[in-house]
């Protein structure tokens, strides 16, 4: 008995290798520009909880909760499906007829970048906080204003700190484009259900399917661990 | 430069400054002594406004500290050097002195580096320049922080216990700077245990004590004359073996 003579591993890569490298395309952009988009967010949300005003950080807090409470493939349904029907339904009720339409990738980054931003705040507030005060008082008796100290003096030594973390969250993501599937974005997973479906192939498209998903992440995944190894070798 | 009235200060409950009152002069160095706890620090910090008074006034060159004076005009007049010089890690020496006169004041980066240059090889740190604060000793450490503070050039610069992070041999080197800068005419207040460079360096001594200035006069009286039963009783505790 030899498995590998029942199954078609030569001919399924042969058609759903060049579909996969587009694939790749499509992941490595969305993860690109997701992950540079969620590191504003999470910044953003970070300072205005440790230092906006009242209603702001309740806001932020309600924010939160809400994507922490749910799951992100129902964050991106919600994006993809509801939230033009909702902008429609709101626009009419004023009178005005309005088609909106988001495309899948636009939803599907959106979502990353909400989603991991708002993880991602609570990791880069803490990076803050872990800052000694004495560097922002050093700042302002120097005569540098409150957000100028915060952007050039604590955000950059806040951030060198948390880089390990942060970079766990981008190979996380790498593998959350899966989810993008749902919202009809072209990436690695639907074209392999779509190829698998229409060959039969089913074996062979998934083994390829989390092979590509392989490539991607433990690569990366060490470059983090490298990365967290020098920067705790580097700092004295 | 400052004129203080009835200074107070509180945190919650605790009043740390009780009314204070007194003028500091241009060109004056001043120390401040006093036990732990008797707010030397707070006092100090609220000359730069790091806290803001509860109540009272003080007067910067005439002009009331609250929103009138622009803070940032106040701090790049009156610099100041902490007990743990505060520098930033991830600049060299010579980046953390020439970082302000760039961004503060917009100085041109030829202009802010010569500047910066200079005022390391004043604290006899030149051959430092590229080095990280993490590699300097605490006390050239805090040379390049009184570097850092005179690249602002001001017109006051305010210590807060500028050796008392330092090893017992390293504080001379820090001291002779200070020395140096009274030489060339910096008003400075120093907040210090030194008592020898009190007595020598500064034309006033104020002794605080439990939020109040107990005592204040030229170092001589104080040191050897002192009125107040609380200011002997100090200086009887910290003299020993000076
Ligand atoms: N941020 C703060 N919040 C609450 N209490 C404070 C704060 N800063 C100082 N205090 C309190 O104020 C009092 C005076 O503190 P301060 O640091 O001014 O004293 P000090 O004379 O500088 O003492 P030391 O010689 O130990 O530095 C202390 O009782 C301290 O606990
Ligand atoms: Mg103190």
């Amino acid at each position: 008995m030899n498995i590998l003579g029942q199954l078609h591993f030569s001919e399924a890569a042969k058609y759903l290798a060049p579909s996969l490298l587009h694939g790749f395309g499509v992941v490595v952009e969305a993860t690109i520009i997701g992950f540079f988009l969620a590191t504003i967010v999470g910044i953003f949300i970070a300072i205005g909880r440790l230092f906006g005003w009242k209603p702001l950080k309740a806001f932020l807090y309600g924010l939160l909760e809400i994507v922490r409470g749910t799951p992100l493939l129902v964050q991106l349904v919600y994006i993809y499906y509801v939230m033009p029907l909702l902008i429609n339904l709101i626009a009419g009720m004023f009178g005005y007829k309005t088609d909106v339409q988001i495309t899948p990738l636009t939803a599907g980054i959106a979502g990353l970048a909400i989603n991991y931003g708002c993880y991602m705040s609570e990791v880069i507030r803490a990076g803050i906080v872990s800052i000694d005060n004495g560097q922002t008082e050093a700042a302002l008796v120097l005569g540098f204003g409150r957000y100028e100290t915060l952007f050039r003096i604590v955000m950059p030594q806040a951030l060198r700190g948390i880089i390990p973390s942060l970079g766990n969250y981008l190979v996380m993501m790498i593998k959350d484009t899966s989810l993008l599937a749902y919202v009809a974005v072209n990436e690695l997973l639907l074209r392999t259900q779509t190829f698998a479906s229409q060959t039969f192939y089913t074996i062979e498209a998934y083994t390829y399917l989390a092979i590509a998903y392989l490539i991607l992440s433990v690569p990366l995944s060490h470059l983090v661990k490298f990365i967290e190894y020098k920067l705790s070798s580097a700092s004295r | 430069m400052f004129n203080i009235f009835e200074l107070g200060k509180n945190y919650g409950d605790n009043e740390v400054l009780k009314s204070i009152t007194m003028r500091i002069d241009d060109g004056e160095v001043i120390c401040i002594i006093g036990p732990s706890g008797s707010g030397k620090s707070t006092f100090l910090r609220c000359l730069n406004l790091l806290e803001v008074p509860t109540s009272g006034q003080i007067y910067y060159d005439g002009t009331l500290l609250d929103d009138k004076l622009d803070t940032k005009r106040l701090r790049r007049e009156v610099g100041m050097v902490f007990q743990r010089f505060n520098l930033f890690p991830m600049f060299t020496v010579l980046k953390n002195v020439m970082y302000a006169p760039m961004h503060v004041n917009k100085m041109k980066k030829k202009e802010a580096e010569e500047l910066a240059r200079s005022l390391l090889a004043k604290v006899g740190l030149a051959n430092k320049a590229d080095a990280y604060p993490a590699q300097l000793s605490g006390g050239q450490q805090q040379r390049v922080a009184i570097a850092r503070a005179l690249a602002m050039q001001p017109k006051m610069l305010l210590f807060d216990e500028p050796t008392s992070a330092l090893d017992p041999e390293l504080v001379n080197e820090v001291l002779t700077v200070m020395r140096d800068l009274r030489k060339e005419g910096m008003s400075m207040v120093v907040v210090t245990h030194e008592m020898g460079f009190a007595r020598d360096v500064s034309d006033r001594v104020i002794f605080m004590d439990k939020g109040y200035i107990v005592e204040e006069g030229a170092p001589v009286e104080i040191f050897n004359h002192p009125k107040e039963e609380r200011t002997q009783q100090f200086l009887n505790r910290v003299l020993v073996g000076v």
